[in-house]
């Protein structure tokens, strides 16, 4: 798996995945109106990231990214949403507290009792939050699978069970 | 042997008496117990969060505190991943 | 009534197949073959979960559970042996 699949399996790979990469976002950037969030769309992208490596193999894969970028990725969506869960405390009065809900310009209109008008400009802090925990889901579930198919690529068969090492 | 299959045996019928009276005091479905937070959840979440998706605004906003420790869980599983895996490779 | 004949029985047949998915990879001593009948099962509690009204979840479970969970466990068994030892 360290030199990748077959050419077939490759192309197909590469036509499919900018469809996955784009519903996975879909889903982090709609995640206040339509079922999923941030979770579920990274799970999404994550996945099409794994399909890319197992069919390009572990050593192309970390030729374009390596896992400190990922790490660093993973915890600038940390920051994110801690700092966002700050700035609540900081505006509102508590943390977590939803401080832009019902202002002018960014997220702040409220739809009315029981509308099922899917405004996207809705939500106050909700998609933001998205964003950062969808970018911190990508890169951690990407940099794990990533880590370990790069550590067991030149492993022959059992030669972790044997000890030799 | 024989003593110890013969506890076993008694052992999963207790437990599936339990099972089997815990199945049938549920509630029945679609109809919960105590929905006095749920109605007031699904009531106010347009008007006070101002989201459509009330799963979401649950997760993002009424109960942040869990997605927080969540957070935390991720990260701590890839940071533990990341410190067994990255020295293997010579 | 039709249409409710017919979701009790996906809300019976679906969890069956769950059990029965999960029981064979316990006894299968092929690992990548229990690790396929993990996908399986993971992918038919996705589809349990959104006859549940609960997307949300689904989606959840079939990104992590029968995508990654996947390729995290082979990895794991191109690194180790195929065949579980008795």
């Amino acid at each position: 798996m360290s030199m990748g699949m077959s050419k077939i399996v490759k192309t197909v790979s590469s036509v499919v995945f900018p469809f996955i990469v784009i519903y996975g976002l879909y889903i982090i950037a709609h995640g206040h109106l339509t079922p999923g969030g941030g979770f579920q769309g990274g799970a999404v992208v994550a996945s099409g990231c794994a399909m890319l490596l197992v069919a390009h193999g572990s050593i192309w894969t970390i030729g374009k990214i390596r896992e400190k970028q990922l790490s660093i990725l993973e915890s600038t969506g940390a920051v994110a949403f801690i700092l966002l869960a700050l700035l609540g405390l900081v505006f509102g009065t508590v943390f977590f507290k939803n401080f832009l809900v019902g202002n002018k310009f960014l997220f702040g209109e409220i739809p009315g009792y029981l509308s099922r008008v899917a405004n996207f400009n809705t939500g106050g802090v909700l998609p933001l939050m998205n964003f950062a925990v969808g970018l911190k889901v990508i890169a951690g579930l990407f940099a794990i699978v990533l880590v370990m198919a790069y550590a067991t690529s030149t492993f022959k068969k059992g030669e972790m069970e044997d000890g030799k090492r | 042997m024989l003593k110890r299959d013969f506890a076993a045996v008694i052992f999963f019928t207790v437990v599936a008496v339990f099972f089997v009276f815990a199945a049938l005091l549920t509630h029945p479905f679609g109809s919960p117990d105590n929905p006095v937070m749920d109605d007031y959840i699904i009531h106010n979440t347009q008007t006070e969060v101002g989201a459509n998706n009330g799963v979401t605004s649950v997760v993002f906003d009424y109960r942040g505190f869990d997605t927080l420790g969540e957070a935390t869980v991720l990260f701590t599983a890839v940071a533990g991943v990341i410190l067994v895996f990255r020295r293997l490779k010579k | 009534m039709v249409e409710n004949l017919l979701i009790d029985i996906v809300h019976a047949v679906v969890p069956i197949l769950v059990v029965i998915t999960s029981v064979v990879a316990i006894y299968l001593k092929d690992l990548l073959a229990a690790t396929i009948a993990v996908a399986a099962m993971s992918l038919l509690l996705s589809l349990e979960f959104y006859i549940l009204q609960a997307p949300d979840v689904a989606i959840a479970e079939a990104g992590v559970g029968a995508c990654l969970t996947t390729a995290i466990l082979i990895i794991a068994i191109r690194a180790t042996r195929r065949m579980e030892e008795v």
